[in-house]
């Protein structure tokens, strides 16, 4: 598993933002071959989908999709359909709640201690959902659950606590 | 009661059907609106769905109102200065050419000064709300010069707030240059408290209405709203004025964006009542006299929107088709023009106006979308040094 990273918005450095008055917002995303894909988040939940090929102003093709279309575009196209080993990529907000996936390595500053030790939910204001281990699920885990290296929790809370989070707990 | 609630229900089936109608072949809602009050009103033969105008003079004040507000709400300085001092510079060309010019038409007109005054605004400043609506429809979010044609709109948007304020003694019923005087400072006096809770207090008003409630939420910012506005009507400073500074203080508190989630379906029904009572006010029968003033603001427009689009697109370096797409969007014209319309009907000024406006708003309705869709057509026929 490779390293946890926070993710905190679209940080990524590919992807600009800019907010488009009256409409909603707007990211460009450069894909390899000097095309760009521009997606418009419309305020009223309503999404557009652009690509927009190399030295052309005129998108060369375009798709409109409902909140629900979008979100399940967005899972396939992050791999949560098809391997949901990968996860812990997956990060979604609702109404600025956050659930997030995050795995703990063998030197995180959490592996080997209990929630309540760690005091999590005070610490950081997360809270832990669910521990995956081994292939087992632990919906709501007891305070005196000890986490494992490898162990994926699966975490809620508010988006601006995640990295305090990260910080304490994964490292 | 009975009679109001036929007029009012009536109204709104009517303007929504025909502005249905209007939607299937991609023309703006706006206009309908207004042209369903024109159909079903007491001036034209035919089913009569509203006797008496004023049963809906509340309830279209109360849609103005709203518009206002939200325009003030979605207001912010963050835009106008993200944009640059470029994008600030097409919004003032823009502007500078079909105001400048919108005035020098009213005067020529000869109806009054006053006139020329509100004609200028009517014919210089473009909808927001079809705009918009023109640039994600015909598939052009992603189009570079989208951003510029965004940021004009901004630009005159407050243009519009400001515009509305400096009318209001143009408008206003002072008798004599004492009375003006007083009503002058009133306003200001107004308008600067307001603006200085918009500074300092936004925190605390909204603080105020908070509610995790939307219900408790909702009837807050309405009644804040009305409120305000009609003790601003009261003051001499128009309605219009102080709903849009309520919207503007409401903008900068934490609440705001849930409000603007919960202000537009009621901005949506009440605006369409106000451009349906905007529609009975007209007499189809003095249309007649405006027909020639109509068609050569059209052309007006049409000529100084292309001119703004090609100014801009060059000093942005864009293409010539960017500057055909910039110059016909902008184009739309609607609920800003019916505004100042309403205004000028409601101070007395001359009668033409109504007419006038009315069908210079349908005729752009129609022509305007038409145009920025083939926007090709007058893109190709550019000189090709201009941009």
């Amino acid at each position: 598993m490779t390293t946890p990273t926070p993710r905190l918005g679209l940080s990524l450095a590919a992807v600009t933002e800019q907010s488009m008055p009256g409409i909603g917002h707007r990211f460009d995303l450069p894909a390899d071959d000097g095309a760009a894909v521009v997606v418009v988040l419309h305020h009223s939940g309503r999404r557009d989908l652009y690509v927009v090929a190399a030295g052309n102003d005129e998108p060369r093709a375009s798709v409109t999709l409902s909140d629900s279309q979008a979100r399940t575009l967005g899972a396939i196209l992050a791999g949560a359909y098809f391997k949901p080993a990968i996860a812990e990529e997956i990060e979604a907000v609702v109404g600025g709640l956050l659930i997030d996936w995050v795995t703990l390595r063998a030197d995180s500053p959490g592996a080997g201690q209990s929630i309540a030790a760690l005091a999590i939910r005070r610490r950081t204001g997360m809270t832990v959902a669910a521990i995956l281990r081994d292939h087992q699920a632990t919906v709501a885990p007891e305070p005196t659950e000890v986490l494992h290296p490898g162990d994926q929790l699966v975490i809620l809370g508010r988006r601006e606590d995640l990295a305090g989070f990260v910080h304490h707990v994964v490292g | 009661m009975g009679d109001e609630l036929v007029a009012l229900g009536g109204a709104l089936v009517a303007a929504g059907l025909l502005a249905r109608l209007g939607r299937r072949v991609g023309l703006p809602t706006i206009p309908f609106f207004m042209f369903a009050g024109i159909l079903f009103g007491p001036n034209t033969p035919g089913i009569e769905l509203v006797e008496h105008p004023e049963e809906l003079e509340l309830l279209a004040a109360v849609g103005l109102i709203m518009l206002l507000f939200h325009l003030g709400l979605e207001f912010s300085l963050g835009d106008l200065v993200s944009g640059g001092r470029r994008l600030l510079g097409a919004g003032a060309v823009y502007l500078a050419l079909n105001i400048g010019g919108g005035l020098l038409f009213g005067l020529a007109l000869g109806w009054g000064v006053a006139e020329a005054f509100v004609i200028a605004g009517a014919v210089g400043i473009s909808s927001s709300a079809i705009v918009t609506k023109l640039v994600t429809e015909l598939r052009r979010l992603a189009n570079p010069e989208t951003k510029l044609i965004l940021g004009i709109i901004v630009v005159e948007d407050i243009f519009l707030a400001l515009y509305l304020a400096a009318l209001q003694p143009i408008l206003g019923d002072a008798q004599g240059a004492g009375e003006a005087v007083a009503q002058f400072l009133t306003a200001a006096v107004f308008l600067v408290t307001l603006a200085s809770v918009a500074r300092w207090g936004a925190r605390t008003v909204g603080r105020l209405l908070a509610s995790p409630d939307d219900e408790l939420l909702t009837v807050g910012f309405v009644g804040l709203a009305v409120l305000v506005a009609g003790a601003a009507e009261k003051l001499g400073v128009s309605d219009a004025i102080g709903a849009f500074m309520v919207g503007l203080i409401l903008a900068e508190s934490p609440v705001a964006e849930r409000i603007d989630r919960l202000v537009l379906p009621l901005r949506d029904t009440f605006a369409a009542v106000f451009f349906f009572a905007f529609g009975l006010s007209i007499d189809p029968s003095a249309i007649g006299g405006v027909i020639g003033a109509v068609a050569a603001a059209v052309a007006l427009s049409f000529v100084l929107n292309v001119l703004a689009g090609v100014i801009a697109a060059r000093a942005h370096g864009f293409k010539r088709s960017a500057a055909a797409n910039i110059g016909l969007t902008i184009l739309g014209r609607g609920e800003f023009s019916l505004i100042l319309a309403s205004l000028a009907v409601a101070a007395g000024l001359d009668a033409r106006i109504g007419p006038f406006v009315a069908l210079y708003v349908l005729v752009l309705a129609v022509v305007g979308p038409l145009l920025a869709a083939h926007s090709r057509l007058v893109g190709d026929r550019l000189p090709k040094r201009w941009a």
